[in-house]
């Protein structure tokens, strides 16, 4: 079974936009996604679909096979979002702290609680920073701490909005490391981003959207060559012929 | 006030508690008496929060300083602070946010009606702190009430005239950013 | 940087950092109630202790004299107000009020008195962690019925969190705005309302994003709470600190 199914989504604001017309895909376990597309393509919002931060006015979502809309809760602990702005993500005043969060709302068990925050934070390299104030940390600090929070819930999907934006060069790098390690460990991994040149080459999968609607959906080699025509830049190494080149290499 | 969830407005009453932690130090710098920004923020959580939430954030913002957290001016104190001479303006928040929520909730975004639940909300801090002041340094009424309320009303004026033109632009703001 | 005072947790292992926070507050309570009734050489006994504490956890007694100096003006005011206004045989009359040495003496032990409740609450806050403080509301307002005591502890938390991003976009704030020549600008309430209305509306904007941050990791009223928990040498400091407040009394 799919591990996320969509089915006819479509998603109104109160204002009368049509954010999202129609969409229809899934998800297998320990898939590596990337959706694509313009700012305001529709990509936050149908990720933000994914968890029950926002429900279809429209279709239906399924996660682990069972309505978001009907059991959001259930939603949230099996797709762990990463947002575009880890300040706003972060809510605890330390490292630690911030990482009990999700832990503590899902009412565990204290010693289960310290066990998943230890376990996080030596995935994410954060063992160090463990009484650090986050907002000290640097962007890509920040980021991981973000990853290390949703990681704490042990979810089974990663969403990730925009993993890089904002991020200098070196912790672009670690979070990208980051996020092919969780895929190796079989996490299914779903990432929107307009830049593709630092993320496609790992993908099973890659998704454009336009205007709230899927455009092209292939293996990246596919259509990486089409990704112009809808306002995203195709990766150097793509438009030279060299095929998949990791940005990490 | 229901048009947004309790974990919405939750979030907001704390990040107004932290304004007016911030608002004691923070200072616009005019003439030689700089005005404080803090009891700005007051006004402000009963305007844009309402009677209960605004209650809510005053209330955080008291107790997490009688328990020893760093947010009073002038470092810290604790629980004492209450004891001290200024421990009266600091109750006297907490009604003061209840009557200017509950009067700007009756009449919604009418200016006048927030500046006249700004003067009464400010007419029981002083009632609560010069009587408290006066207690604790034993002076007589009409010295405490020279001391502890005349010298801050020209800078209360123009708190109140700030705060409702400020409630009147952030009112629709509140909401963003989740979406 | 970004913090409001000097005075915030200093990480530590001190034995006053592992005394449990419950037991911290009593004895603030304690000694807050001690000082009404201690003689003036108790007082000083109290203070001595307090400062002896303050230098073992770290604190430099000159950052604490610094960061305090208004505090310091208000002590004298205080200790004037009290000293010219108490009853007695005058010393000496000038500007027409009587200086009596009872004054001077109420005057100093007010004064002595606020001191020592400073320092206990710097004392207090330089050993206790946010979580610790945000674990000893819950457990206090537990009993009562109408107050979710969780829920003020998450407030809480959240509130000191906001604190340093508020300062920072303050300072931010401030700096685009000198950099166009606000400071031209005479009028109070034009420099108040256009300082606020940014600052309003970035941090309410990232509110509304820690509150949908909070949703997305399943917040709601029921979770986990901190644990505290109390062992021999809390029930041993208690005892200390009830003696020294009888001998406070009695010196």
């Amino acid at each position: 079974m799919n591990i996320i199914e969509i089915k006819e989504l479509s998603h109104m604001f109160s204002d009368g936009t049509l954010v999202l017309d129609n969409i229809d895909f899934s998800v297998k376990r320990g898939e590596f996604i990337v959706i694509a597309g313009r700012n305001g393509s529709g990509k936050t919002t149908l990720l933000r679909h994914l968890n029950g931060l926002l429900f279809p006015t429209g279709g239906t979502v399924l996660v682990d096979g069972v309505s978001v809309s009907e059991n959001p809760v259930r939603a949230r602990r099996v797709v762990g979002m990463v947002f575009q702005d880890s300040d706003t993500q972060i809510i605890g005043e330390t490292v630690r702290e911030d990482v009990a969060f999700g832990p503590e709302n899902l009412c565990l068990d204290r010693n289960e609680i310290e066990q998943r925050i230890s376990d996080a934070l030596k995935i994410t390299g954060l063992i160090s920073l463990a009484d650090a104030r986050p907002h000290l940390l640097s962007g890509g600090e920040k980021r991981r701490l973000a990853i290390a929070g949703v990681l704490a819930m042990k979810p089974e999907v990663l969403a990730f909005d925009e993993p890089f934006s904002n991020l200098d060069y070196p912790g672009t790098r670690q979070v990208l490391k980051q996020i092919i390690e969780l895929h190796a460990s079989g996490r299914t991994i779903i990432i929107t981003t307009h830049d593709l040149e630092k993320v496609i080459a790992h993908a099973d999968r890659l998704i454009i959207m336009k205007d709230g609607k899927i455009a092209r959906t292939g293996s990246p080699e596919q259509i990486i060559s089409d990704t112009e025509m809808f306002g995203i830049k195709e990766p150097y190494f793509s438009r030279m012929g060299l095929g998949m080149i990791s940005w990490l290499s | 006030m229901n048009k947004y969830s309790d974990l919405q407005m939750m979030v907001y009453a704390s990040l107004l508690a932290a304004l007016m932690a911030v608002g004691a130090y923070l200072s616009i710098p005019i003439g030689p008496v700089p005005i404080v920004l803090q009891s700005l923020f007051i006004l402000l959580a009963g305007l844009l929060l309402g009677r209960v939430w605004g209650t809510a954030s005053v209330g955080i913002y008291l107790l997490a300083g009688a328990f020893g957290l760093p947010v009073f001016a002038g470092g810290t104190g604790g629980i004492g602070r209450f004891f001290g001479p200024t421990g009266g303006y600091l109750l006297g928040f907490l009604p003061a946010v209840y009557i200017i929520g509950l009067m700007s909730e009756k009449r919604k975004n009418k200016v006048l009606t927030d500046v006249f639940a700004m003067i009464c909300g400010s007419l029981l801090i002083y009632a609560f702190g010069v009587s408290w002041l006066k207690v604790i340094t034993g002076m007589e009424l009409n010295k405490a009430v020279a001391v502890g309320m005349i010298p801050f009303l020209p800078g209360d004026a123009l708190k109140i005239a700030a705060a409702a033109f400020i409630a009147r632009s952030v009112r629709p703001l509140i909401g963003n950013g989740r979406s | 940087m970004a913090e409001l005072t000097s005075f915030s947790y200093r990480p530590g292992h001190s034995f006053i950092h592992k005394i449990d926070t419950r037991f911290k507050l009593l004895f603030i309570v304690i000694i807050g109630f001690s000082s009404l009734k201690a003689s003036m050489s108790g007082i000083l006994l109290l203070s001595l202790i307090a400062v002896c504490g303050l230098v073992m956890v770290g604190i430099s007694l000159r950052q604490v004299v610094r960061d305090l100096y208004i505090f310091i003006f208000f002590l004298i005011f205080i200790f004037a107000v009290r000293a010219f206004s108490a009853g007695g045989v005058a010393l000496t009359n000038p500007f027409g009020m009587s200086l009596t040495y009872d004054g001077l003496i109420e005057g100093s032990l007010v004064c002595l008195r606020i001191i020592l409740i400073v320092l206990i609450g710097l004392l207090f806050t330089s050993t206790t962690r946010t979580a610790e403080v945000k674990a000893a509301i819950d457990w206090i307002l537990r009993p009562f019925p109408f107050i979710p005591g969780g829920r003020v502890a998450t407030m809480t938390g959240l509130m000191m969190r906001f604190i340093p991003v508020i300062m920072e976009q303050a300072r931010e704030t401030s700096s685009a705005q000198k950099a166009r020549s606000i400071e031209n600008r005479k009028n109070p309430f034009y420099r108040m309302v256009k300082f606020s209305i940014p600052l309003l509306e970035r941090t309410f904007y990232n509110a509304g994003r820690i509150s949908m941050a909070m949703e997305a990791r399943c917040y709601s009223g029921k979770r986990t709470g901190q644990k505290l928990s109390s062992n021999i040498n809390d029930w041993i400091s208690l005892l200390v600190i009830i003696s020294l407040c009888i001998i406070s009394f009695l010196v």
